[in-house]
């Protein structure tokens, strides 16, 4: 079913689930997808209506320079419970699957802002994201993105001596055969474009708002 | 002030905090503090910080910050508590200069106060990648630039032909950034200048292995030990921090914070831009700081300005400069490429703040560097020639300001240049610019000259 064929006062409800999660209101969103779920309205048009409007939104809002990093995490976490509670009633074998990323710092790299950046607009937009934080060996990156079936995998590097460690994840991916099992993206201060198709990379996000629409884009 | 054992210590035995929990706590906390102390913009129009009582509750501020946060060691995931004791106590004893450099290339470094009317203390160049096969060149390059007090090292991808990766690379591509440091100040006529080590990693082991009198870093030499955005330390840093204080050498610190981070918006990166080169003094002993806040779109080249943040560089610097001894030195990160007008206009406006809140000049460098693209000397003659003639013209902060306002103009509608290569725009055989690179250099000496800074 489409937004448009719902009755006004429903499209309504659904906006105001999209305006309190770009506000980041806990209360009133969570009180707001259980009346979702209280009228039975597809959740599924709730997840990816106003779940999907309301990161836009935030997205906007933290280009603008309104938002801040802090803001884009509680909005990851309270889209994540929004789901939580739309989901909640559908069977798990119908719930739409989101799209998996997971991104780390390479190994012997102990920078997180970008990758922090990157990983909280990627949540905020709907991906479900496994961030493994920094200083991240390449098997152990592989190894997890095997373990939750990962469609992505997220490369943050800072350092020019650190750059090869990205290579070395494709190169690993390579050498197990299962390369194509998992896009590649990469970024951080160092990475350009031409480093990414240098080494093989499906991606390069040249900050945090171009990574998300490079994922959406391999991952589509 | 308090060791670095007991720093040590701390990492181990502090209360343990995810990080996650650190980064919203730190927020929450910051928030809190810039409403209790009113940090607040003062509008469009303000550049330079005229409120002196201002300055003095973002300090009040970043003391009380740093006393209920302390410094989180993430190697441990520990944190490190500080009594406000330990903080002011440390404030007191840090020292107001640093000697560095032998010979007749020996300098002092001194901390600076607003509006001070001598020259300032100059680094011009580097961190920033260079590949191997033009570095000593161009280390010899912003050596002999007559006003260089210390150049920093740089970072690269390959030595001897071989990519850096991996511990033994790093620490043997570590030990030939010093010795092509100490080649390009010798054919620069200048042996004694004092280099400083920019780390290739920050691993215990490529900062400890340059130590080297003959060959590497000398005791009169420095080096860059830097807290993580975010009050945020590293125990391979203290490492090299605790050798360091024996072998003597003087540290560094990049101590700027970050606005739109979890530090929150610009009046947010004030406190954390007041805390940090405290916290860094007391963790790693770090006396030299580039200081003041950046902006997350300005650091990834997204914007050339965001409202407000040169004033909030502005609180941070006169409020470190008042009221604490922290030498301060202004990181010129123009986001245009290098070569371009608007990276020289945008150093300048760097530079111009850079006299009036009392910071000193560093390593102009773009943004968001790549391998050879991140800066040539002419950006570092033109970041002294700039702050010079504001000095000569005796600019206060009002004439400051106003100035900045129309140079900020100039910038209205522009999105941030791409720049060039080193090898595109600057002759370094016979260091000068290349023609169309000194056209434009040029055309903003005009252009600054009609805003009002005579440098013509």
């Amino acid at each position: 079913m489409e937004i448009s064929n719902l009755p006004q006062e429903q499209r309504d409800l659904l906006d105001s689930l999209t305006d309190a999660i770009a506000v980041i209101d806990d209360d009133k969103a969570k009180e707001l997808a259980e009346k979702i779920v209280n009228e039975k309205i597809d959740p599924t048009i709730a997840i990816k209506y106003s779940i999907a409007n309301a990161a836009i939104e935030i997205g906007k809002k933290f280009d603008s320079g309104e938002y801040f990093l802090a803001h884009l995490v509680m909005a990851g976490d309270l889209m994540e419970a929004v789901s939580a509670i739309l989901e909640k009633n559908i069977p798990i074998e119908h719930i739409e699957r989101k799209k998996v990323i997971v991104i780390a710092t390479v190994e012997a790299d102990v920078h997180s802002v970008g990758k922090n950046l990157v990983s909280t607009m990627l949540k905020a937009t709907g991906f479900e994201v496994h961030d493994m934080g920094v200083d991240v060996p390449s098997m152990t990156i592989i190894e997890k993105a095997k373990e939750v079936k990962a469609d992505m995998i997220a490369l943050s590097s800072l350092l020019t001596t650190t750059r090869p460690y990205q290579k070395e994840v494709i190169e690993d991916l390579a050498s197990m055969g299962i390369r194509d099992h998992f896009k590649v993206m990469i970024g951080g201060g160092p990475v350009t474009a031409e480093y990414a198709e240098k080494i093989g990379a499906d991606g390069y996000g040249r900050d945090a708002l171009e990574a998300v629409e490079v994922a959406k884009k391999l991952l589509s | 002030m308090i060791s670095l054992f007991e720093i040590a210590e701390r990492t181990q035995t502090g209360e343990k905090v995810e990080e996650k929990k650190w980064d919203m706590d730190l927020y929450r906390t910051i928030s809190e503090l810039v409403k209790k102390y009113r940090i607040e913009f003062p509008g469009e129009g303000c550049f330079i910080n005229m409120d002196d009582e201002l300055a003095e509750r973002a300090f009040e501020a970043a003391i009380e910050f740093l006393e209920r946060t302390g410094v989180y060691c993430v190697t441990t995931r520990r944190r490190v508590r500080l009594s406000r004791d330990e903080i002011l106590t440390a404030i007191h004893e840090a020292p107001t200069e640093i000697l560095m450099g032998e010979g007749r290339d020996r300098r002092i470094w001194k901390q600076r106060k607003i509006e001070e009317k001598g020259k300032l203390n100059v680094c011009p160049g580097h961190h920033a990648p260079f590949t191997e096969d033009i570095a000593p060149l161009v280390v010899s390059n912003f050596a002999q630039i007559p006003r260089a007090d210390f150049i920093e090292g740089f970072n690269f991808s390959e030595v001897d032909g071989r990519k850096i990766i991996g511990a033994p690379m790093e620490v043997y591509a570590s030990r030939r950034q010093l010795g092509w440091m100490r080649e390009g100040v010798r054919k620069a006529g200048r042996p004694g200048l004092a280099v400083v080590y920019y780390p290739i990693n920050t691993r215990a082991e490529d900062l400890i292995g340059v130590m080297d009198p003959d060959h590497g870093l000398r005791r009169t030499d420095g080096i860059l030990l830097t807290l993580l955005p975010d009050l945020k330390m590293e125990q391979d840093m203290l490492c090299a921090a605790m050798v360091y204080e024996e072998y003597g050498s003087f540290k560094l610190s990049g101590s700027f914070s970050i606005a739109g981070g979890f530090c929150g918006g610009i009046e947010g990166a004030i406190i954390e831009g007041i805390a940090k080169p405290i916290a860094c003094m007391i963790v790693y002993r770090d006396y030299i700081h580039y200081t003041g806040v950046e902006h997350i779109h300005m650091l990834n080249g997204r914007r050339i300005l965001v409202p407000g943040i040169n004033w909030a560089r502005s609180v941070v610097n006169q409020a470190l400069n008042r009221f604490t001894h922290t030498i301060c030195m202004r990181w010129i990160i123009p986001t245009s490429g290098v070569g371009t007008e608007l990276n020289l206009l945008e150093g300048a406006m760097q530079a111009i703040e850079a006299p009036i809140n009392g910071m000193n000049l560093y390593a102009p460098r773009h943004c968001r560097t790549t391998t050879n693209r991140g800066q040539t000397p002419l950006e570092a003659e033109w970041m002294i020639e700039v702050s010079d003639a504001v000095i000569e013209q005796q600019f206060d902060r009002h004439g400051a300001n106003e100035l900045l306002a129309r140079l900020a103009k100039r910038f209205e509608g522009e999105k941030p240049a791409e720049g060039y290569d080193i090898r595109e725009c600057y002759d370094l055989i016979h260091h000068k610019p290349m023609p169309d690179y000194e056209k434009a250099y040029i055309s903003v000496k005009k252009q600054l000259t009609e805003m009002g800074l005579k440098l013509i």
